[in-house]
């Protein structure tokens, strides 16, 4: 059974954008019992010169362009402070690719729950990205794998599945991608492979 | 005369675990009257006692009507969790303050609560580094199925894999089943070094009997090979399982009866001249004690049972108890407390096997803990040979 670590926020350091009412002042208690230090900004937003791990938001408040980063892209996980749950207003904050969020007036319970949901969001959604970025690499370098397979199977005068072989050896024995390797395939590659291959299997016999 | 100021006291004392209820309100009810009796205090505090009967549905019914019709403002109540976190929102609406003194499992900071009980770096934590050098790091857990027994156990389980150990099995039990066989048979095939008990009321006294009825015929089963440790056990329940099962376990708590200290042979003298009839004091009467104080010395020193003044009176502040000396702290709210491991003996009494006298600062979120540095510890000190197993030096 895999263990859920006790997640752990200790250095961390969270920037508000709200204004420094009562309900911020409980949230920045209940941050610094987390072990997290906090920072209010208002009304005057200051993101560009602010290092933050997690930005905490007014979503009742917040507009376009607050942010300085790409829309739907925040670099840290974003937490809305939410009172009104006007579908307008939820649907900007949807927009903006929030990891979670957290209803006014803010209580000493539900900031953990909160934190840990947001940043396992935030981790979640960084490796899907990652991983459609690799497929999606991988697809557009699709043609090149065709024109390797092509050239293998011209000069060896072998089948598809064969060809798909020899490379694949090939790419494995040089520790790289099927994809990096085939790039580098042309028809003198093509050739020495297929010699390679040839004298292995009479090797082998 | 004096002024009046009433006191909420919010226990069970019938129903499930209402063996700990009792205790605590007779703790909190010896204190409420010592305090009355005493020239020190130029008010009474009068208790408001309510009987939710284990019955969770009753918890935020009667906490309206301690708050909204009997005036009361502070409230030294609940024992479980789940109590708890039912009365907190009638707490937070009517400005009251709960005095919560039951160990628990961590993870929440109230500001309306000022807990004084131990939490997880008070109790799993200290439990586990003297158990696991000394028995072997393999754990067999199991709980009763409530948030109690899973966190503690989850916490547990985190703590032992860190130390490159196993959990050889994890099983609960709903209230008040008494269906221990298949635990027994689980530690019997897997053969941990010990067994976390977290279940609570007659599912831990009928594991504590059934352990002992399998140790007639295996000596696997005996205490100093393999025992049974609670974070919660405590002097009140031993006659409830029989001081024969019970012997030779152990548990953690940051008070038994037997803790050699001025402070509390004074209180066991007095509690003996007003009291001659009770046979054991417990953790939970002792803390049900201590906070009332907590309570009362706060109402003494700011002259008002209002929360805000109050919180702000017993906040940062040492107390002498017969816990010994404990602070209450300002940012947690949870109380700085020692941490002591007895083992049982054939009188029902705990004799004090390690002691950590100096109170120890809660830690509810586990901010300040690092299991790999607790694994390193103890890594440092499990025998090199064996990987475990370094016998109880008696």
């Amino acid at each position: 059974m895999k263990t859920f670590r006790t997640p752990n926020f200790l250095g961390q350091k969270a920037l508000i954008l709200h204004r420094g009412d009562e309900n911020i002042r409980r949230l920045q208690r209940q941050l610094d019992r987390l072990g997290i230090s906090s920072t209010v900004s208002w009304p005057d937003y200051d993101l560009k010169n602010t290092t933050a791990d997690l930005v905490l938001f007014d979503g009742d408040n917040a507009y376009d362009d607050l942010f300085p980063w790409t829309k739907g892209l925040p670099p840290v996980p974003l937490i809305a402070l939410i009172s009104s749950e006007a579908p307008g207003r939820l649907e900007w904050m949807l927009s903006q690719s929030i990891s979670a969020h957290l209803v006014k007036p803010v209580q000493s319970s539900g900031l953990f729950s909160t934190l840990v949901i947001a940043y396992a969001n935030f981790e979640r959604s960084k490796e899907l990205e990652q991983q459609i970025g690799e497929l999606e690499s991988r697809i557009s370098r699709r043609p090149v794998i065709f024109k390797a397979l092509l050239l293998v199977m011209e000069h060896g005068e072998v089948d598809e599945e064969a060809a798909y072989g020899i490379i694949r050896t090939a790419a494995m024995n040089s520790r790289v991608s099927i994809e990096d390797f085939c790039q580098t395939v042309n028809r003198q590659v093509a050739l020495s492979l297929i010699e390679k291959h040839l004298s292995g299997k009479g090797a082998a016999s | 005369m004096s002024r009046k100021i009433p006191v909420g006291l919010l226990y069970s004392t019938t129903g499930a675990y209402s063996l700990l209820g009792q205790e605590c309100l007779d703790g909190a009810l010896l204190a409420l009257d010592e305090i009355n009796r005493s020239a020190d205090y130029d008010f009474q505090l009068v208790p408001q006692i309510e009987n939710p009967g284990a019955n969770i549905n009753e918890y935020q019914r009667l906490t309206e009507k301690m708050t909204r019709v009997d005036g009361c403002r502070q409230i030294i109540g609940t024992l479980t969790s789940i109590s708890r976190k039912e009365i907190i929102p009638i707490l937070e609406k009517n400005d009251a303050l709960l005095w919560y003194v039951a160990p628990y499992e961590g993870f929440e900071c109230c500001e309306n609560v000022i807990y004084t009980g131990a939490c997880p770096n008070q109790h799993i934590v200290p439990l586990f580094e003297h158990i696991i050098p000394r028995f072997g790091k393999n754990a067999y857990l199991c709980g009763t199925n409530y948030v109690w027994g899973w966190e503690v156990n989850r916490i547990a389980r985190e703590l032992v894999q860190a130390c490159g150990g196993q959990v050889t099995g994890e099983n609960y039990l709903p209230f008040h089943s008494r269906d221990v066989e298949r635990m027994i048979e689980t530690v019997r095939e897997t053969r941990p070094n010990f067994i976390l008990n977290n279940l609570i009321d007659d599912s831990s006294y009928a594991l504590f009997r059934a352990y002992y009825s399998a140790g007639k015929t295996d000596s696997f089963f005996h205490p100093e090979n393999c025992p049974i440790v609670s974070c919660n056990l405590t002097e009140c329940e031993l006659s409830r399982i029989g001081h024969d099962a019970a012997q030779g376990h152990l548990s953690i708590s940051p008070y038994f009866e037997k803790i050699a200290t001025a402070e509390n042979s004074l209180f066991l003298d007095e509690l003996s001249r007003k009291e001659p009839k009770r046979h054991s004091v417990s953790a939970f009467f002792i803390n049900g004690y201590a906070t009332t104080y907590y309570l009362a010395k706060a109402i003494k020193s700011c002259g008002s049972d209002d929360i805000d003044a109050v919180k702000q009176s017993v906040l940062g502040r040492k107390f002498n108890t017969p816990l010994g000396q404990t602070e209450i702290n300002e940012k947690t709210h949870h109380t700085a407390l020692p941490s002591y491991i007895g083992q049982i003996n054939s009188t029902g009494k705990f004799d004090i096997v390690s002691a950590a006298a100096e109170a120890k600062i809660a830690d509810p979120y586990l901010v300040k803990f690092d299991t790999a540095a607790f694994a390193k510890q103890i890594s440092g000190q499990l025998d090199p040979l064996s990987g475990s197993h370094l016998k109880v030096i008696k």
